[in-house]
């Protein structure tokens, strides 16, 4: 693979462009000639893809997509490009497995296989906006899921009274308190050696990413720190830095993207190549062990929109089949926690993402906008989904699918909001209050009627 | 080819991202139609359809933008006679846009403001990075009506609240119509740091812009 210190010389030699041009003149128009050359399309007859040969060309659109496109640098408004060549040979030597966490609750992330009967990697967690004095406990409640493989950890965008400001020295200090409160949640729940891995979701600069990542701090290289890009296919300096930074410190870095449906990648079968394309793109320039995807409907802010899902099982069997690289995918429901749409929409977008190879992160309730708007309760609800379902074929999922996207679908527009976790969840006992616990009792009673699977099994 | 059969190709064309015909008809009827009609009547359309298809999401954001640089083009050659003519485009208001100080993502804004072209808005943006006190200071010098403050991260949305307090010292909150939006944004936030409105979405984004506006002027929303 082309080597980290090659790469980064071309971010100075490579092309050089306005940011405008980039995306309209070179990303539109290669990824329009893509899709028309490999013939990808979308006939909205199914919402889990089962063509494997549509599969393999989606991922031959992204290798000639991204070999024609590449990655664009905003600071030095140059772009590092790849020969094909060179992205197929990254994609040989890119790593097939990513280990985190430590003594008993070391694991493995590894790639799957579409209609896989391998267990899907389940993860939980939430890196999103959290009040500080439910942080800590959220984290114990997330590493209390025995079932549950390596977590997330919460964002603090407080101190105190005192909000966090991206660059400012309170970023700094809020990412450090994270990772302190992540390690110490571990620590309370009896798995001390846990894994986390989207260090750190309160650092948005590469500055804060390695200055909480420091050993003292409670960080591990058998952690995970995902880096993210702009939209689409860019990235900047700090990025590039904390790649520098963990590289060099041998420690896991995680490729994520959240490409929009609607935005630059345009409908469905351009959203399931730019996802392919955000895999080669993190293998090659941010030295991705494992990858994280969760793409987004522009209108409805959310992933369990059908076109998202089908886009999202479409580029998950692409990347499965003819990468095998660690990945796991995070969707977003449009509705609240503790509503029975969640649940819903959750059940939706976790049976496509077993079923097309991936391993499984909680879905996110209120498109991942509300503070302390997820609770345990969606964790727990994944892990047993994910054992429960596991080994479900595409064909069977698209049947499943077929029974459960009605319920949802035109109620995303105007999705309920749901509740807060304090409302609906005891933290101090770790559980849900009676009547969430009420309406978790008939969402799994419906399961079993309608599906035949108990998840109370698992 | 009449007036009418050129206002139609001319609409098409702009709905296409043909820039070349568009140009080509222009150039053919310049001389014989009053320029305020050319736009109205002949791209304005266009560019009204396209947005309305991406709304109801039949098109995206590729096709938006492709339909918007020829309506530019074509304005190029439009703009020089409608000086000497006098006249002006009426536009529903102008917005002053921006990503806020120390965030660089761009999309959200660049897609809202694309459709707030669509329906006529002039949009002045500022691009990324951009610190409160530009925010203001530009907005003082084009007059505008809207201040839009785009922000994608949980850290640096609190930079949206400094324009507001910004505009508080200045004397100035009650001149403009604050409308902030971005990834983490929700209401709750808007309310919380005294913002006009805030929208999930680009259609959303722009009914509100209309409303507020329509409001703030006396109108029918």
């Amino acid at each position: 693979m082309v080597n980290f210190i090659d790469v980064i010389d071309r971010a100075t030699t490579g092309p050089m462009m306005t940011q405008k041009d980039f995306d309209v003149k070179v990303v539109i128009p290669a990824l329009r000639r893509a899709l028309k050359k490999y013939n990808i399309k979308y006939d909205r007859k199914e919402f889990v893809n089962t063509d494997d040969a549509l599969a393999d060309r989606i991922f031959e659109a992204a290798v000639d997509f991204y070999s024609e496109v590449g990655t664009y640098i905003l600071d030095t408004e140059r772009i590092i490009k790849f020969t094909k060549g060179e992205i197929l040979e990254a994609v040989e030597d890119a790593p097939k497995q990513a280990y985190f966490g430590e003594g008993p609750d070391r694991c493995v992330m590894k790639g799957r296989m579409p209609d896989d009967s391998e267990l899907p990697y389940c993860h939980v967690g939430s890196g999103t906006n959290t009040s500080e004095e439910n942080a800590l406990r959220l984290v114990e409640s997330y590493a209390r899921i025995p079932k549950a493989k390596t977590i997330s950890i919460p964002i603090i965008n407080t101190l105190g009274h005192i909000r966090t400001a991206a660059g400012a020295p309170t970023e700094i200090l809020a990412a450090i308190r994270a990772m302190q409160y992540g390690r110490e949640g571990c620590r309370r729940a009896g798995r001390p050696g846990l894994g986390i891995i989207d260090h750190v979701s309160s650092a948005s600069t590469g500055v804060s990413t390695i200055a909480s990542s420091a050993p003292q701090f409670g960080a591990r290289p058998s952690d995970g720190w995902l880096i993210a890009p702009f939209a689409e296919l860019k990235t900047d300096y700090s990025s590039l830095n904390q790649t520098a930074y963990l590289t060099a410190w041998g420690a896991n870095i995680g490729q994520e993207a959240g490409p929009l449906l609607g935005g630059y990648a345009g409908g469905p079968e351009g959203l399931a190549v730019m996802n392919t394309a955000y895999s080669l793109h993190g293998i090659l320039v941010m030295r991705a062990t494992y990858h994280l995807i969760y793409p987004i409907h522009m209108t409805y802010v959310c992933s369990s929109q059908p076109d998202v899902i089908w886009a999202t099982s479409a580029s998950t069997q692409a990347i499965a089949g003819n990468m095998r690289v660690p990945y796991y995918t995070l969707m977003y429901a449009a509705a609240g926690a503790a509503t029975k749409m969640y649940f819903d929409e959750a059940l939706a977008c976790l049976i496509m993402l077993i079923a097309s190879g991936s391993g499984i992160e909680d879905v996110h309730p209120g498109k991942a906008k509300i503070t302390d708007g997820c609770t345990p309760v969606d964790m727990e609800f994944t892990c047993q989904v994910g054992h429960a379902f596991r080994g479900v074929t595409r064909k069977e999922a698209n049947k499943l699918l077929e029974k459960i996207c009605p319920k949802y679908v035109d109620k995303l527009a105007d999705a309920p909001l749901g509740e807060k976790v304090n409302q609906c969840y005891d933290l101090d006992y770790f559980k849900p209050k009676p009547h969430f616990q009420k309406l978790y009792d008939e969402v799994i009673r419906e399961i079993k009627g309608e599906y035949g699977i108990d998840l109370y099994k698992y | 080819m009449n007036t009418q059969e050129a206002f139609i190709k001319m609409s098409d064309a702009v709905q296409e991202g043909d820039s070349d015909t568009l140009i080509g008809i222009i150039e053919k009827v310049i001389g014989e139609v009053d320029p305020l009609i050319l736009i109205q009547k002949g791209m304005m359309p266009g560019l009204k359809k396209i947005g309305e298809l991406f709304e109801s999401g039949e098109v995206f954001l590729p096709e938006m933008l492709m339909a918007t640089e020829a309506f530019q083009d074509g304005m190029k050659i439009i703009e020089p006679k409608l000086r000497e003519s006098g006249k002006k485009v009426e536009s529903p208001g102008t917005v002053v846009f921006g990503t806020v100080f120390s965030d660089i993502h761009e999309i959200g804004k660049n897609i809202v403001i694309t459709l707030m072209g669509t329906y006529g808005f002039k949009v002045i943006d500022l691009g990324a990075n951009v610190s409160p006190t530009k925010f203001v200071d530009e907005s003082e010098k084009v007059n505008a009506d809207i201040i839009a403050i785009s922000a994608l991260m949980t850290t640096t949305m609190t930079y949206q609240k400094d324009v507001i307090d910004y505009l508080k010292e200045r004397g100035l909150r009650d001149k403009y119509i604050v409308l902030v939006g971005g990834g983490p944004v929700n209401e709750e936030w808007a309310e919380q740091i005294g913002a006009d409105g805030t929208s999930d979405s680009a259609a959303g984004a722009v009914k509100i812009a209309q409303k507020l506006i329509a409001d703030k002027k006396g109108g029918v929303s």
